[in-house]
């Protein structure tokens, strides 16, 4: 027996103001179990993940109006959450403690008339302890953080600002056929150069949009995708990795993550191996990290990401078909729900313009706080060993 | 710089009564001869949560860094303090040429005139101080 994504919603994504994040993540999963042709009350399960905006908890269960429940929890990872969740849903259906589960998403970091980036800043005249005196200092952005980790990877690998570019630059013309994407206007190496520092060596073009919405997937056993209202989405691997990197001697915080270790035992779990991967949905929190996340699974060499990504293998055309959404560089924001939503799209053959021509065995990546959690989940419209 | 204004937070008195004085003060668990940031929270050697504190020597190399496109740009950086740790840091008296992994460190402290006082880190050579 094997398991399934067989809904996904998706609210309207980006600048959405007047609804809170539990409305929006109740929107979704009504999308979800509407789009599988189940009833709300045809779900057992609901496991749920919320970013910076505000919490949709587990009271999400009485604002759905959900009853009988046999599986309802918080789950968080940041980043590496939505396939975290999944695979939870999955082994919940394998070993039937439920039978239908919905994992959802919600955020609403952005407010109207504030900045994308004040949403995850902070800033003040006094400051409190030591964590008081480093952000006074100045480092006071996860855009820095990353910075800081990228840099580490440049200086020891020598890749370069242009090599993350043509992660963007290949990104964006993916998004340029996503009706969804939040930045659709195509750019070039040139632009990703101009745009302004944001924490060199991170250009503005390096780092992910912010957006408010929420995602919902809903996953059940194989058996029952098979009468139900869209092509199912099989599951066929997940792995997580939580490198532990400490601040001290020895650390390769910015030269691997978990993704090695997750990577790893998706694969291993779903019988392939990288040379099997017609497409890559990978968390993009920055191009950077998409970088690092190839090199960890395996699709090149450690510290050849960046000629890899110069070469044109991501983007349309490419080798290696990867963010064909667009991603969080370009599309939209929903931390792991971008990735997986997209797979979920191309895997059903609903990319449209966009549509990788070959996607038998789709990888998705979720990366969360500083490089400190990863998960992977490897998706097929083809029922695992058929 | 102006940076604003630090404040103790009942937690952190050794740090600047340290940095006060011109001594880096950090983290330190004397059970398991380990060093940790001064924002350390337990040692995962023995799980002390009270760790003790003690003097480092202020040397550090820079392990990587980042520029923030401000007037004079600022330079952060992680730097690793001889004794082992990892510091989120400040760098001055640096420029853009200077930057490489291992780079030389050596704390130095700022006193202002409101505030406690705080560390930054600079070149370092055998002769004293870059600049
Ligand atoms: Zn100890």
């Amino acid at each position: 027996m094997g398991t399934s994504i067989v809904g996904l919603g998706m609210t309207e994504l980006g600048r959405v103001y007047g609804r809170s994040p539990r409305r929006l993540a109740a929107d979704a999963v009504r999308l979800a179990a509407a789009d599988a042709g189940l009833a709300l009350g045809d779900l057992d399960g609901l496991l749920v993940s919320h970013g910076m905006g505000g919490s949709p908890g587990i009271e999400l269960a009485d604002t759905l109006g959900l009853r009988d429940l046999r599986l309802l929890a918080l789950v968080n990872s940041y980043g590496a959450t939505a396939g975290a969740m999944v695979s939870y849903a999955a082994m919940s259906v394998l070993n039937g403690s439920a039978t239908t589960v919905a994992c959802v998403f919600a955020d609403a970091p952005l407010k109207p008339e504030q900045s994308a980036g004040s949403a995850y800043n902070r800033s003040s005249r006094e400051w409190y302890g030591f964590g008081g005196m480093t952000a006074a200092l100045g480092l006071r952005s996860v855009n820095s953080h990353y910075a800081l980790a990228a840099q580490r990877h440049m200086a020891r690998y020598g890749t370069t600002s242009e090599q993350l570019g043509a992660i963007a630059v290949a990104t964006r013309a993916w998004a340029s056929g996503n009706p969804l994407a939040q930045m659709r206007e195509p750019i070039t190496i040139e632009d990703h150069q101009a745009s302004r520092w944001v924490s060199e060596p991170l250009h503005l073009l390096d780092c992910c949009l912010v957006s408010n919405g929420a995602i919902a997937v809903i996953v059940t056993s194989a058996g029952r995708a098979r009468d139900l209202a869209r092509p199912p989405v099989h599951l066929w691997g997940w792995g997580q990795g939580h490198p532990g990197h400490r601040k001290e001697r020895g650390s390769d915080f910015g030269l691997a993550t978990g993704a090695a270790a997750s990577g790893a035992a998706a694969m291993k779990m779903a019988g392939i191996t990288t040379a099997d991967v017609d497409v890559c949905e990978l968390y993009d929190c920055y191009t950077y990290t998409v970088l690092v996340t190839l090199e960890d699974y395996g699709f090149c060499a450690k510290g050849e990401g960046g000629a890899f990504a110069a070469s044109g293998a991501l983007g349309p055309g490419g080798s290696l078909p990867t963010n064909t959404g667009g991603g969080q560089l370009s599309a939209y924001y929903m931390w792991g729900m971008t990735p997986l939503s997209e797979a979920v799209i191309q895997a059903r053959g609903d990319g449209g313009q966009r549509q990788a021509p070959s996607t038998d065995v789709i990888l998705v990546s979720g990366n969360g706080g500083i490089l400190d959690h990863h998960s992977t989940l490897v998706v097929s419209p083809h029922e695992k060993g058929a | 710089m102006d940076i604003g204004v630090l404040r103790r937070d009942g937690r952190t008195d050794p740090f600047f009564d340290g940095t006060a004085a011109g001594r880096l003060v950090v983290r330190r668990c004397e059970a398991c001869d380990r060093w940790f940031a001064p924002d350390a929270s337990g040692c995962p050697g023995c799980g002390e949560e009270e760790l003790g504190w003690a003097e480092a020597s202020g040397a550090a190399t820079l392990v990587t860094w980042t520029i923030l496109p401000k007037e004079p740009p600022a330079f952060l950086a992680l730097v690793e303090l001889a004794e082992g740790p990892w510091l989120h840091a400040r760098l001055d008296g640096v420029e853009r040429a200077d930057l490489r992994e291992g780079l030389a460190l050596r704390a130095a402290f700022e006193h202002p005139d409101e505030g406690e006082s705080y560390v930054l880190f600079r070149p370092w050579t055998e002769r004293g101080s870059v600049r």
